[in-house]
């Protein structure tokens, strides 16, 4: 049968991950629960989840691409277009704001020269504002692959930055 | 039955009814988007909030998601009620591009209706608007997602109704988007109804796209004529071009929606060939002269050979008033009672319909309601696509669908489906003689509400009576088991009924010799017939040979004498499904050249002419009035069809565009017997199906369609295609009764084994679906034609 | 400053307390007594008397709504806890778990043998992957100790745990949204009735509640009822609230402190005062979507009835302060733009009618607003409130009728000024 066919994760995920997923397809009832899971995954992997992803995560789970688009597109934190290796979740909300958010956001656009959205030349930083982050305590506060840095003056900005940028070439 | 106050008028209704629902019984209209009848209320946006006085819950509350209370005090036109739906709209309209004077919805739009009857009039909003980069949908839909209102119909209709898969909502907060994955083609067959659903002009018909605003179109209620349900449609058209479909509602039938067939298929009528004269050959007439050519000819025939030598066919396009003038004719000119049809095992199945299963008969609303329904050799979305649907209704109100068929047959919903031959299900309805017989006997026993639904085409008259006895078998005191035959055309159960027990084939009868001239009405028996090339060269045979069309067809083109008539759609007339619903059409249009055609596009035409170029096809009745010598109004000429066929209803009991009436029960009368022919060693069942689109002749007409025409293909098993060496597209030689033919080979899992299925259709014309069971031969062996 | 400390008696800075740690303070004893001496029903009585209510925001009476559960009917039934926590100024579950996650896994096993649902999701943000796993190693834990899986503390009740992530969206924490996320599908609220006890996950009857909440029912067992009410500092309420503070108090950090502490005690104590030794302007009680208090209300008692009485609410205790050179106008313009930007987009009063507000406010924020303005403003307010599909828009209301409750002159200097007056 189609179904058993091997299915190809054309590096998305690696073997380990497929095999899991699959197998848990095949176990629950509601294959269909997993739906992010897997598109987080491949986000793990990929930074990103591209059109093949949707569908990779569509043939895992036995659904259509449509049905997983409609679920990926509805959360802020699965991106369906490129991003930097580091997304930098600004968070905008109200302790944040009320804590010199905005300037923090302005530090960070003028430190890496790119808008809210944007995704620097060397393909390292994506800036992106952010409801709040749940570290309302720590405001303001930024938030990179789910790793909180609060709160965070301007000094700290050009600091974190650099640590990244050496983390990248190492 | 709460009896509840709104607007200070009283109405009594039933438990359950929402007050939405309850206001329209008493013709007050509360504003609304995302409710609609069969989608039902899902309270998304709030455009029919009214003021609750007394009830359990008061205040500003939806209408569409309350239900009614003994002694609710309801008002729809208090302060707060109007205030707040004028803000609805204002929400409503924060991002539309006000691009009214370009859309195609203009005038006939939901949003421009609620907007106004709401007060919201001057847009005060003036921050950004959000806009959308669009999808291209295919050949049949535009889509103009910057007018979106989120009411979340489209995809409510296309996925969770009709069971599209490839449609669906993305993104959230004030940023969603209705489309596909990715831009390409809707494949669902029942796409253009989220034309219909769409309540302002992002989905809209993209083969009427800037053709015609909605107050200059010609619309009248029709009937659909391309299958056997005969779905209610509202037609349109416009400086004689018919312009697009749309569906209109019969909850008896299909409810709220269409298939794409009967949506887009109706551009046969302004097929650039459609012969609008009378001729002789290269000789053009007037009518009145052809149909006195006819007339001196007929006439001398029989008074030279007997009233053997002429034969009139009628057909299941043409209306019931045309077959039943035809037989007047008959009867007139003395010449034998006319053939109904070209294709005796598909007529032989319709009378099985009309006379033997008239007292069983179930409509699609009953499928909807169905807990079991089985289907038995019939392919839905082939042979009867808004049965289809029905289906998926069923299911999802917790019902079962059976299907038993040797295709591999797709269906929007969940069921089981078993690959029989055609031999086996015969086998299957004869009970125990196949194990599976017991099963399907107990399911039906005891199901509540049982509906078995037979494919004439596959099953024939034969199949058919045996549907009848098991039907009588599952039924019990307190229910019966219903039957929903799905037959060959619109009309293929009034030609049944009008027709007489005793048959015989057209084509053993030109065969014959003794047939000097036959009269086809609306039929062409080298398309419509099995085995088109016997008919050729039979028909070469006679000595006159006059057709009466509207279409194209081969046949029109090679006659001798040639009258045009009018399309379903420029004529009145009536048609019976097939279960028994005597259903009306009017015309929506006049019959003539589109001023698209005649005036390159501009309009007034250039050259002034005292009728309009193209304008002489007339409906047959008409035509056949003239012969006669009559000339009543259509009214008369029901009457009295009515008193010659007693069965019929009243016509004045009718509206045109469906109906909720049947025709009466008939006595019983002698049964047909049929044999089984042996199936001869090393051959295949040959399984002739309708392709989806195309396999109708007005389909098939309609340049609109095209997209969605099939490549020819023959299936087999895999196992079969095995034994004879042959593997997945491969040429191979497929040998019939009616001649050999070469096909591509396709492997399909679900095509029953012993089985050979190829597809009717614009590519595959030659072998005709109905008929007596057949057998054939499938070897390797292409030919390069 | 010491008051009990219940569900924070584990808290040390930096420091995450696992099986052996959680054990040493009493933890498991209650679920060893709840399982071995109590049935199901006792327990669900005794949540109803302790007077317990929900923590995740609306403070619907826990016991209340386990008393609709039909814990005895057979089939799948499922409890979820709601981690979702995406309120702005709100913290307290995060901290919680990621101090003690082993108080909400035996709140679990606790709560479910309660209601008999032999399955348990904890539904997290995404945003809280670190207490994510810290809960999905306490799991383990407590799997391997014999306290989740088959017949435990051979009581014959089975139960399995799962961790679920989210991928942010705050919508995410309304109840019926939260469900349809967790089946995969796309997460907008469904309509009500059917309420989740007849009809919730895959359709099978399901009970909502929030990490507190849970984590508070272990305490109520072994302290009990009586004990848990006379907690609270007000008549008629009950229990411990995890504080979260935020915005310009000189300390932001979470205390659990009782139920019923006046709102002075929060900022002139716990808060230490506004920062740089400014005067305290307004505060949001519970979470951005609670009506601003004033320094008018510094005495009021922190409690859902008497929050209710100065047209606030409670909601989840997380209190952020403003100081006296915040403008308000351009604070709930901030707060709107949360809740238009996390808007579903299923309903109009909530995806387009946020969309409108928050136009409104910009424009008097930016100085170019108008009287007819300001009227607009009142009429968005009068006619989305009450009127949208959930809670979410509702929620979004409470700081606008903060704000013209409270604040409208600042609205009119605005608009007569042209410009902002807390900006140059
Ligand atoms: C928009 C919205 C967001 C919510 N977010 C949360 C949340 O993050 N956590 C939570 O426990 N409850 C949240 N709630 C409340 C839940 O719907 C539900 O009432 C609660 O989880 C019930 O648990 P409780 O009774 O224990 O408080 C939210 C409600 C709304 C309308
Ligand atoms: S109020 Fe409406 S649009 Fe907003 S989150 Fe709730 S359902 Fe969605
Ligand atoms: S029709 Fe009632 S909310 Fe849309």
């Amino acid at each position: 049968m189609a179904q058993e066919e091997k299915i190809d994760s054309i590096g998305l995920l690696d073997e380990n991950e497929l095999a899991y997923f699959v197998a848990h397809a095949n176990e629950l009832e509601h294959p269909r629960e997993m739906v992010i899971d897997v598109l987080r995954a491949i986000q793990k992997n990929h930074g990103w989840v591209p059109d093949e992803g949707v569908e990779l995560t569509a043939t895992i789970l036995r659904l259509e691409p449509i049905e997983v688009e409609e679920v990926a597109t509805f959360y802020d934190k699965i991106f369906r277009r490129p991003v930097g290796r580091y997304p930098i979740h600004v968070c905008d909300s109200i302790c944040c704001w009320s804590n010199g958010g905005q300037e923090l956001a302005e530090q960070f656009k003028q430190q890496l020269g790119i808008e809210f959205g944007q995704t620097t030349e060397d393909g390292l930083f994506t800036l992106l504002p952010s409801c709040c982050l749940g570290v309302c305590g720590c405001a303001p506060a930024v938030m990179i692959h789910q790793q909180h840095y609060g709160p965070l003056s301007r000094e700290d900005v050009g600091e974190l930055i650099n640590r990244l940028r050496r983390e990248a070439s190492a | 039955m709460p009896t509840l106050t709104i607007d200070n008028q009283q109405v009594t209704v039933e438990d359950g009814t929402t007050v939405l629902e309850a206001a329209e019984q008493l013709g007050i209209v509360i504003p609304h988007f995302c409710y609609h009848k069969a989608l039902g209320a899902v309270g998304a946006c709030r455009m029919c909030a009214v003021t609750v006085h007394e009830g359990t819950f008061k205040g500003l509350k939806m209408s569409c998601l309350i239900k009614v209370e003994e002694g609710m005090v309801v008002t729809t036109d208090d302060a707060k009620s109007v205030v707040f739906r004028e803000r609805v709209s204002e929400w409503l309209m924060l991002n539309h591009p006000h691009d009214c004077p370009v859309c195609d919805e203009g005038g006939e739009c939901q949003l421009q209706e609620m907007t106004i009857a709401s007060g919201h009039g001057v847009r005060r909003y003036e921050g950004q608007k959000r806009t959308y980069n669009n999808q291209q949908l295919g050949p049949f839909i535009a889509q103009e997602m910057n007018r979106c209102i989120q009411c979340y119909r489209c995809v409510r209709t296309y996925k969770d109704y009709c069971g599209g898969k490839d449609f669906g909502v993305m993104g959230s907060r004030n940023r969603v988007f209705f489309g596909r994955f990715k831009d390409g083609p809707l494949e669902s067959d029942f796409s253009g109804n989220i034309v219909d659903a769409c309540p302002t002009g992002v989905f809209t018909d993209k083969t009427f796209r800037f053709k015609s605003r909605f107050w200059d179109l010609q619309e009248a209620p029709s009937i659909c004529p391309h299958c056997s349900l005969g779905c209610s449609t509202v037609p349109a058209g416009r400086y004689g071009e018919l312009q697009r479909v749309r569906s209109s509602v019969n909850e008896k039938v299909n409810g709220f929606f269409i298939c794409d067939r009967g949506r887009f298929g109706s551009s046969y009528a302004n097929h650039p060939e459609r012969p609008r004269q009378a001729s002789r050959g290269q000789w053009k007439l007037t009518r009145d002269e052809a149909l006195v050519q006819l007339d001196s000819k007929v006439r001398e025939l029989i008074r030279q050979h007997g009233p053997e030598a002429v034969l009139l066919l009628g057909s299941n396009r043409a209306s019931l008033e045309t077959n039943w003038m035809l037989q007047r004719w008959a009867e007139k000119i003395g010449c034998r009672a006319p053939l109904l049809s070209a294709h005796l095992p598909r007529h032989l199945a319709a009378q099985v319909a009309a006379f033997d299963l008239a007292d069983r008969l179930a409509s699609l609303e009953k499928i909807r309601q169905s807990d079991l329904v089985v289907l038995l050799g019939v392919d839905p979305l082939a042979e009867a696509p808004m049965l289809a649907v029905a289906l998926r209704q069923a299911v999802k109100k917790g019902g079962q669908v059976l299907a038993y068929d040797p295709r591999s047959i797709e269906l929007p919903c969940v069921f089981e489906q078993q690959s029989m031959s055609p031999l086996q299900l015969l086998e299957l309805l004869d009970q125990d003689k196949s194990p599976e017989s017991g099963r399907l006997l107990d399911l039906l026993k005891k199901a509540e509400s049982p509906v078995l639904v037979p494919g004439g085409d596959l099953l024939g008259a034969g199949g058919l009576l045996r549907v009848q006895k098991l039907a009588v078998v599952a039924s019990n005191q307190t229910r019966s088991c219903l039957v929903h035959p799905v037959l060959a055309g619109p009309n293929s159960f009034g030609c049944g009924l009008l027709s007489l027990p005793e048959q015989d084939d057209l084509l053993t009868q030109l065969e014959s010799g003794r047939i000097k001239m036959l009269v086809c009405v609306e039929t062409d028996p080298l398309l419509e017939a099995p085995n088109g090339e016997r008919f050729a060269k039979a028909l070469s045979r006679l000595e006159e040979l006059a057709v009466l069309d509207y279409l194209p067809t081969l046949i029109s083109a090679h006659t001798k004498l040639f009258i045009p008539t009018s399309a379903p759609v420029e004529a009145a007339g009536t048609f019976v499904n097939n279960e028994g619903r005597q259903q009306l059409f009017v015309p929506v249009m006049e019959p003539r050249l589109p001023i698209a055609v005649t005036g390159s596009g501009s309009h007034p035409p250039r050259e002034f002419l005292p009728e309009a170029p193209g304008s002489d096809p007339r409906p047959a009745w008409q035509l056949l009035q003239q012969l006669l010598g009559e000339e009543v109004e259509l009214a008369q000429l029901r009457e009295r069809m009515k008193t010659a066929v007693p069965r019929l209803i009243d016509f004045d009991k009718l509206q045109p565009g469906g109906v909720f009436c049947r025709v009466s029960d008939a006595d019983e009368r002698s049964c047909y017997a049929d044999e089984i022919s042996a199936q001869p060693a090393g051959s295949l069942q040959l399984v002739v199906s309708p392709a989806r689109y195309g396999s109708d002749l007005l389909s098939r007409f309609s340049e609109k369609l095209k997209p969605r025409f099939t490549d020819a293909c023959l299936q087999l098993h895999p196992q079969d295609a095995a034994e004879r060496g042959l593997d997945d597209g491969m040429k191979v030689a497929l040998k019939t009764d009616c001649g050999e033919y070469y096909l591509t080979l396709r492997c399909v899992e679900g095509v029953a084994t012993g089985c050979a299925v190829v597809e009717n259709g614009p590519a595959f014309p030659q072998l005709v679906p109905g008929g007596k069971l057949g057998f054939c031969q499938v070897a390797a062996g292409g030919r390069h034609d | 400053m010491s008051t009990l400390q219940l569900l924070f008696k584990n808290r040390r800075a930096g420091e995450t307390v696992f099986m052996t740690g959680y054990k040493a303070t009493g933890g498991y004893q209650a679920l060893e007594k709840a399982l071995t001496k109590m049935s199901p029903e006792e327990i669900r009585t005794l949540v109803k008397e302790s007077g317990l209510r929900g923590r995740g925001g609306a403070g619907f009476p826990t016991g209340v709504k386990w008393g609709f559960f039909p814990a005895d009917a057979p089939g799948p039934k499922y409890l979820v806890c709601n981690c979702d926590e995406m309120e702005p100024g709100t913290y307290k579950d995060g901290e919680l778990l990621a101090a003690d996650p082993h108080q909400l896994v035996e709140g679990m096993i606790l709560s479910a043998f309660a209601l008999q649902t032999g399955v348990g999701y904890i539904f997290i943000r995404y945003a809280y992957e670190q207490q994510a796993g810290y809960l999905r190693k306490a799991i383990e834990e407590a799997k391997t100790a014999g306290y989740i899986g088959k017949n435990i503390f051979g009581s014959g009740f089975d139960f399995e745990l799962y961790v679920h992530g989210s991928a942010g969206r705050y919508i995410l924490g309304e109840e019926t949204a939260l469900l349809n996320g967790l089946e995969g599908k796309r997460p907008n609220p469904r309509m009500k009735p059917p309420f989740p006890a007849t009809r919730g996950l895959f359709g099978r009857p399901t009970t909502v509640n929030n990490v507190e909440t849970i984590a508070n029912i272990p305490h109520i067992v072994s302290g009990g009822a009586l004990w848990f009410r006379d907690l609270a500092l007000t008549p008629g309420s009950s229990g411990t609230k995890l504080y979260g503070l935020s915005g310009h108090f000189n300390v932001n950090e979470c205390f659990e402190l009782p139920v019923g502490i006046p709102l002075r005690e929060i900022v002139e104590n716990y808060g230490g005062g506004i920062r740089g030794g400014r005067k305290f302007k307004a505060c949001l009680p519970g979470g951005a979507s609670t009506p601003y208090l004033t320094a008018a209300h510094m005495d009021v008692a922190l409690d859902f009835d008497s929050l209710q009485k100065v047209d606030s609410r409670y909601g989840t205790a997380g209190v952020t302060a403003f100081d006296d050179r915040t403008c308000m106008v351009a604070a709930t313009l901030n707060l709107i733009q949360f809740f238009a930007r996390e808007s579903c987009g299923w309903c109009s009063p909530c995806r387009d009618g946020l969309t409108m507000m928050r136009w409104l406010l910009e424009t008097i924020d930016n100085g170019q607003g108008t009287v007819e303005h300001l009227a607009m403003l009142k009429d968005q307010l009068e006619n989305i409130s009450g009127n949208s599909f959930c809670a979410l828009a509702e929620g979004a209301m409470g700081p606008v009728a903060g704000l013209l409750n409270h604040f409208e002159q600042e609205i009119v200097d605005h608009i007569e000024k042209g410009h902002c007056p807390f900006r140059k």
